[in-house]
């Protein structure tokens, strides 16, 4: 299985990039996951050509050739960061990759609480009608007291929250497999990829 | 009034611009509105604060000077967009004016609906911590279906629109002008004086003296004796420090000091409330903004060295010597590394000092077994050197024969011995020997080394010429004073006093790598502040990983087992980080399979000095049943492979008269080691095997044997060198003993210019690596005193390299 972990992140130092790495690392055996970085994607303005620029472009074929994406969000401002919001936009603009994606989110924050404000703000983002990703339901790792939590290994040191990522991990692969098999509904696929808010204003709802 | 607005999208074309356009004009006689755009805030970036720039901090002062801001904004996706999120986190993060500040919301969007979902995240936003908004509540201001909202003047058509936006901005107005009020700092009056109060601290009471004038907290004095040292003297600097700046008791307490920081806080109310005003007006009020808000410091030098041991203190020295500034970033509260552990001489051939002193018996023997040795067991790099070797040594002998000779060495000497004396062969059968070109570095510079550090400050003890234990040879020069404290002490000295930094409490986490060429350290304090540290250079010298049981039997190819609970002679900073960041920039690594143990260290501290310490031949080292199993004169590494094969734990027998012979320790030591269960003490021997759990008999039986062959001056067992004391007189010691790491060999594969080298064989720009971060030097074994000269030598290297390279 192939899977797209996205850093949320343009931080050089980020204990979510971490977090992904030791997923990558601790599932090899399960999935391949490739990391990606968001930090060369430009600033999105709306252009009015609607073309993807290279990095969109190169991050949206990894998605599209994925079989599922995790996002690892950090919290800024009890939101996403805005250079996730700026590569969910462009992706929502330009290419629209995620329709139909089972998504998978993570999160870790420094203090105790983890990043339930903007996981739950990535949530309704990602069910955008322009995004449409398959985002699993009942499902949220929330990782606190991230700085402490990896060892000189990239090893996820708290034993409750292995425990916890293995079983939400496992649900997860499952949840690829089964949305992979209810192939994709090509006419709702097709919706998805033409939508404009622009319709919407003229009455047709979507 | 004045207000700010943001227009929330940096695209060209926006309904939302022209929304605030056309409040900017429909209210112009009620109050000003200056519009700010987006379209040149630069994405938000943790790790490149831009807080200086000059759009954030237009955007800083603006807001701050105004009444209040209003912000318009798109929905992008159910939410805010991102360039809008940007400048909310730039204005959140080392700047905060949005803090307090009356805000109100407005959005302009296609769809009936408006921008509601968007609106909602942006309240939410607003409200966290870092920003601290004053959102006005109610009053939702949504344009829907905005292509058709405006006329050809930009004025909103509908008159029920416009009605509905006038009492959303009337009631902002009076909003702001309550948040206003709430913001003014309540005025304060204190009947003056100087009042004595008594807080409670962690340990008991704290009394202070809290000076107040009419309207000020002039001073606090604490009585501290009371409290621990350390941690809480942060607090009783800190805490005062920002009430006083602030005049405000909404302080941070000191992490790990929660209780001594809140007993200040507490003791000042108590003072304020003695002065007849009230405390809860002074919590109320804004944190002062001091240096300690801020979660980022960046800094700007020439050569950025990671560690303050003694490789890295060289290099920043050296540095600030050339005329350019250098910043140290250690890890640990104060520098020294293992620096300040080691014995104290370093090796460097001065054949002019040393051929003053009079050559000490075995020393031609040692030489004639030079002489002696097979050529074609020698390297052939090292070759040439080895027969120049020969001929001075030759000469040496032919000239002294018959006189009492005097200490003969030569720079060629010391790279022989350097040589030899690491040249180790591992478990899977490679055998490596040092790296001829470092080596010859090594030993060509190392005189020079010891010259500079008198110039640094270093006094060398001139009367004496000393062999460091392991060193093969005497050419050492040992420095006045306290040992390797003498080298640290003198150059953190120099440093500081010539506006060198030195960074403590930080441990460098990462490299910041720029096209392929390194630029500077990110780093993290302990208490939680990143530290970004942009340079011309990068010298790593935060020494070897010695104190990482992990990495090291990781790597390990040379000894049979390290054990999980192995201890270590070093610092517990010592855990190969430089390595790791070395390994991040694509490093090659070399001789990682060699480390050096210690055998006969404490199983629990890894000290060396406790126990009884004998000299060898008195040592009678036997393993947990009660044997021997090893020539007690055995070199460090046979001992240790020995002790290894022997389930690590072993004990050093003693008597009352071997105890005699001690050189670390007194009878009051040694009876707390005794009562504290470190060292065993019995009448018998019978009772002493009882106490270490081994068959008496077979004690009793090794005791017989050891002592006959003293007698007889011969080991047929294992060959002991030399006798001297038998195990007889009662009391009879044990000191438990196991090897413990105690230097790693292995490191970062560097070249004679200090730079680090690449897998590829390159040199990775702007990296340098110093000290026992690097490898290829002493190979599979360092020679006792050594390692001095290698970190005072590649220390100055690798910022010379640096400064000429940048
Ligand atoms: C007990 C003992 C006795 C010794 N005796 C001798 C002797 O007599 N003669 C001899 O030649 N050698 C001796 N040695 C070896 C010698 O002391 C060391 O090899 C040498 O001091 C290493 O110097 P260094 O500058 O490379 O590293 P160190 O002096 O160890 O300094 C490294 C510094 O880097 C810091 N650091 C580590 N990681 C980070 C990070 N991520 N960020 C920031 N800072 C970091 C550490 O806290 C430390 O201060 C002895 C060693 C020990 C342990
Ligand atoms: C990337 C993108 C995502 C959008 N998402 C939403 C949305 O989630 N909800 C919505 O009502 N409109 C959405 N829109 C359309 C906006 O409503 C519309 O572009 C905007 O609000 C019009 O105002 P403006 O031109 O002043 O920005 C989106 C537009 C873009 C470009």
């Amino acid at each position: 299985m192939k899977i797209v972990g996205i850093v949320g992140t343009n931080s050089v130092e980020s204990t979510n990039r971490e977090l992904l790495k030791y997923m990558k690392q601790y599932y090899a055996d399960t999935a391949e996951i490739e990391i990606c970085e968001i930090e060369d994607i430009p600033v999105f303005n709306e252009p009015e050509d609607k073309t993807a620029p290279s990095a969109v472009q190169t991050l949206s074929d990894k998605i599209l050739q994925a079989d599922g994406i995790i996002f690892a969000t950090p919290e800024y401002d009890h939101s996403i960061p805005a250079v996730l919001k700026n590569a969910i936009e462009w992706l929502s603009y330009t290419t629209r990759p995620l329709i139909n994606k089972p998504v998978m989110i993570v999160g870790a924050s420094h203090g105790s609480l983890g990043t339930s404000r903007a996981q739950s703000h990535l949530r309704q983002i990602l069910e955008a009608p322009e995004l449409k990703a398959l985002v699993m339901p009942n499902a949220e790792f929330l990782l606190g007291r991230s700085l402490e939590a990896f060892d000189d290994d990239g090893m996820l040191v708290y034993p409750n929250k292995v425990k916890e990522l293995d079983h939400e991990f496992n649900e997860f692969v499952s949840f690829v497999k089964l949305t992979n098999k209810l192939t994709v509904n090509n006419e709702f696929f097709d919706a998805s990829k033409q939508f404009s808010w622009k319709q919407v204003a003229n009455g047709e709802d979507i | 009034m004045k207000f700010i607005g943001i227009v929330g999208t940096n695209a060209k074309k926006s309904y939302n611009r022209m929304l605030l356009q056309y409040m900017q004009k429909h209210f112009e006689s009620k109050a000003e509105i200056e519009i700010l755009e987006l379209t040149d805030v630069p994405m938000f970036n943790e790790s490149k604060d831009q807080s200086n720039s000059d759009i954030i901090q237009e955007f800083n002062t603006k807001i701050e000077a105004a009444d209040g801001v209003i912000i318009a904004t798109p929905e992008h996706n159910h939410s805010i967009p991102a360039a809008l999120k940007s400048i909310i986190e730039w204005l959140s993060f080392n700047l905060h004016p949005l803090d307090g500040k009356p805000v109100m919301i407005v959005g302009a969007s296609y769809n009936v609906q408006g921008s509601s979902r968007a609106q909602l995240h942006l309240r939410q936003i607003l409200d966290a911590p870092g920003v601290n908004a004053n959102v006005m509540p109610g009053y939702e201001f949504l344009l829907g279906k905005v292509q058709e909202a405006f006329d050809e003047d930009g004025n909103i058509k509908s008159a029920r629109t416009v009605d509905f936006l006038e009492t959303c901005f009337n009631r902002f107005m009076k909003f702001s002008d309550i948040i206003a009020q709430l913001n003014l700092p309540e005025d304060i009056t204190y009947q003056p004086g100087t009042f004595k109060v008594t807080a409670v601290g962690h340990n008991g009471d704290l009394p202070m003296s809290v000076t107040l004038s009419d309207d000020r907290i002039e001073s606090i004095d604490i009585d501290t004796s009371s409290e621990t040292k350390g941690i809480a003297d942060v607090a009783f600097k800190r805490v005062p420090q920002q009430i006083i700046d602030g005049q405000t008791l909404n302080v941070d307490v000191v992490s790990g000091a929660s209780i001594t920081s809140n007993g200040v806080i507490d003791g000042v109310a108590q003072a304020v409330k003695m002065a007849g005003a009230d405390p809860e007006i002074l919590k109320k009020r804004k944190k002062s903004a001091g240096p300690n808000k801020q979660n980022v410091i960046e800094y700007q030098t020439d050569v950025v060295v990671v560690g303050a041991g003694g490789a890295g203190l060289t290099a920043a020295a050296k540095t600030i010597q050339d005329g350019k500034k250098a910043i140290v970033v250690e890890k640990f509260p104060s520098p020294g590394g293992n620096t300040v552990r080691a014995g104290g001489p370093m090796n460097a051939a001065d054949p002019a000092w040393q051929n003053e002193f009079p050559a000490i018996s075995g020393e031609k023997h040692t030489l004639k077994e030079i002489m002696d040795t097979d050529e074609s067991t020698i390297d052939s790099e090292y070759l040439e050197d080895f027969r120049a070797l020969k001929g001075q040594i030759a000469e040496y002998l032919k000239e002294n024969d018959d006189k009492k000779a005097y200490l003969f060495d030569s720079k060629l000497l010391h790279r022989i011995q350097t040589y030899l004396g690491g040249k180790r062969t591992d478990l899977k059968g490679n055998t490596i020997y040092g790296q001829y070109d470092l080596v010859k570095e090594l030993t060509d510079h190392a005189l020079e080394s010891v010259n500079w550090l008198k110039d640094i400050g270093v006094k060398f003890d001139e009367t004496q010429v000393t062999m460091p234990v392991g060193a093969l040879w005497r050419r050492g020069h040992k420095p006045l004073g306290n040992q390797g404290f003498a080298y640290i002490e003198n150059l953190t000295k120099y440093v500081k006093e010539h506006d060198g930094k030195i960074i403590t409490d930080t441990a460098v986490k990462q490299l910041i790598i720029e096209d392929g060429n390194v630029k500077g350290v990110i780093a993290r304090s302990s208490d939680g502040k990143k530290v970004i540290v942009h340079a011309g250079a990068v010298v790593l010298a935060s020494g070897g990983f010695g104190a990482n049981t992990k990495m090291l039997k990781q790597y390990n190819t040379y000894w049979s087992d390290i054990d999980d609970n192995i201890k270590t002679t070093n610092s517990p900073a010592i855990t190969g980080d430089g390595i790791r960041l070395g390994q991040s920039a694509g490093a090659d690594l070399v001789g990682m399979g060699f480390s050096q143990m210690m055998p006969v260290s404490d199983p629990n501290t890894g000290e060396i000095f406790t126990g009884l310490q004998v000299p060898p031949q008195n040592f009678v080292i036997i393993n947990q049943q009660g044997k021997r199993f090893v020539n007690e004169y055995a070199s460090r590494d046979a001992l240790t492979q020995a002790a290894i094969d022997n389930g690590n734990l072993f004990y050093l027998l003693a008597d009352d008269e071997i105890k005699k012979t001690a050189y670390n320790t007194s009878q009051a030591q040694i009876d707390k080691q005794v009562e504290n269960g470190t060292l065993y003490r019995a009448d018998t021997i019978e009772d002493l095997a009882k106490q270490l759990k081994m068959d008496p008999a077979v004690l009793e039986d090794t005791v017989k044997k050891y002592n006959s062959y003293v007698d007889n001056g011969d080991d047929p067992e294992f060959h002991k060198n030399a006798f001297d004391l038998k195990v007889k007189v009662a009391p009879f010691y044990a000191t438990p003993r196991k090897p413990a790491i105690h230097h790693t060999m292995g490191g970062l594969k560097i070249d004679t210019d200090a730079h680090v080298i690449n897998k590829d064989g390159q040199i990775i720009h702007g990296l340098y690596a110093a000290g026992e971060v690097a490898g290829g030097i002493h190979a599979g074994n360092r020679l006792g005193g050594n390692s001095l000269s290698d970190i005072f030598t590649f220390g100055r290297i690798a910022a010379d390299s640096a400064l000429k390279e940048m």
